[in-house]
């Protein structure tokens, strides 16, 4: 039995790689090698949909579409790791924040000076 | 007539609401050992909030008893029998006690808003990278550690119950192998040893008290020392013969990679400061210096709580 979060990952695969909108059933048979059950697909769409990451057409039957492409979403989140939110290093650890140039500058100077 | 221990409380926490932070904040010390100056500003911290609201305590309810559990046994029991105490009940003890209940109230309540704020942004962020991530870089045992494409080098860890450490595809594809571990070593450090959690009250009560240069100095002070603590740690576990200068070019790496912000960048000069400390590293602090600092930290924290508990002084 796979993880929710392993099926949510396929069916976020199969709509950004399709890139057109596709119904529970067509996704139940594009992952046809994991055997699931219609039910199992629409839990999993509704669970992404909580998230905010797929929405659904009024058609009939409803076709679900990712909200936004893989690309847009790695580079949000990048965007809020790299920000300068207030709390952000409290929220997430990050290696470094950003430097000034002259900052930048400095330390490439610090690096030649020292064996 | 101002009791002695109010007086005691509001002079400590005159003191540590200003001269005490800015002095430390400023001192050289601290880059010798993180920790003991860790320990200091969460004693700085801690001790500053029960003095300033302990002496307003103590004082508003001085009129009902000589010692602060009495006082405030005596208090609550006025509510029900309606009794004032002997000695007459004026106007600013009714302030203080106002004051004392809305600043605790706010610090308490300002902290937990954090916690649950930053708990309900880790959560986002972890839904999107489990969809986004894959499983990468596997020469971290422990920790799993994903990888996310993104032309920028970056890494950063979410902490939780199931710590998710991330290097974007940027990362992995320009740095040299001995520089990822050090970056890897470094995050795994600042997990290892919730450094999220030393912050969290700081980013709180910087919030609160916007007004507070000390608490602006506190927070950028915790920010920056986890910062070099986390080096320190990642250190041991950097292979090869020059462990400090692999991760100074790491650091130096992300820095000329990452997107450059304008000159009023928050948190300028820590870069500086970390890359200087590993690539000239400063003579470690003599052996009895961090007892001293650990013994001072919580001195600093009996005594508010002492003169809170122990029967009034006059």
């Amino acid at each position: 039995m796979e993880s929710l979060g392993e099926l949510e990952r396929s069916v976020m695969d199969q709509l950004w790689s399709r890139a057109v909108p596709l119904s529970a059933a067509e996704l139940r048979d594009a992952l046809a090698d994991r055997g699931l059950a219609l039910t199992t697909v629409h839990t999993v769409l509704t669970r992404l949909e909580g998230k905010g990451f797929v929405r659904h057409d009024d058609a009939r039957p409803r076709r679900f579409a990712a909200v936004a492409s893989r690309e847009d979403h790695a580079a949000e989140l990048m965007h809020e790791v790299l920000g300068q939110a207030a709390d952000r290093q409290a929220v997430l650890a990050r290696f470094i924040g950003s430097a000034t140039p002259g900052e930048t500058e400095m330390l490439r100077a610090l690096l030649a000076d020292t064996p | 007539m101002l009791p002695l221990s109010a007086l005691l409380l509001g002079l400590l926490a005159l003191a540590l609401a200003w001269p005490v932070p800015a002095v430390l904040s400023r001192a050289r010390w601290p880059r010798r050992d993180p920790v003991a100056a860790l320990v200091c500003w969460q004693a700085i911290g801690l001790a500053g909030g029960l003095s300033i609201i302990g002496a307003l305590l103590v004082h508003g309810l001085s009129p009902w008893g000589g010692s602060l559990p009495e006082a405030w046994w005596a208090w609550a029991q006025h509510w029900f029998t309606g009794e004032l105490p002997a000695q007459p009940v004026r106007g600013d003890h009714w302030v203080a006690q106002t004051l004392a209940a809305v600043l605790a109230l706010e610090l308490l309540g300002v902290l937990a808003l954090a916690l649950v704020r930053t708990a309900r942004t880790r959560a986002r962020h972890r839904a999107l990278l489990e969809l986004l991530v894959h499983r990468g870089v596997d020469e971290v045992p422990g920790v799993e550690a994903r990888v996310l494409d993104s032309p920028v080098p970056a890494a950063f860890c979410i902490p939780g119950a199931r710590p998710l450490l991330v290097l974007s595809s940027g990362m992995v594809e320009e740095f040299a192998a001995d520089e990822l571990a050090a970056v890897v070593a470094h995050e795994r450090a600042h997990l290892a040893e919730r450094h999220h959690l030393l912050l969290l009250p700081f980013v709180a009560w910087r919030e609160a008290l916007p007004v507070l240069p000390a608490a602006d100095r506190a927070h950028d002070a915790v920010r920056d020392l986890v910062e070099m603590r986390a080096d320190d740690v990642a250190l041991r576990s950097v292979p090869g013969p020059g462990p400090r200068r692999v991760l100074a070019r790491a650091i130096v790496a992300a820095a000329e990679g990452g997107a450059p912000t304008g000159a009023l960048a928050a948190g300028g000069g820590v870069l500086t400061a970390r890359v200087t400390r590993l690539l000239d590293p400063p003579e470690p602090l003599p052996r009895w210096a961090r007892p001293l600092a650990v013994g001072a930290a919580v001195t600093l924290v009996l005594a508010p709580t002492l003169l809170l508990l122990a029967p009034a002084l006059v």
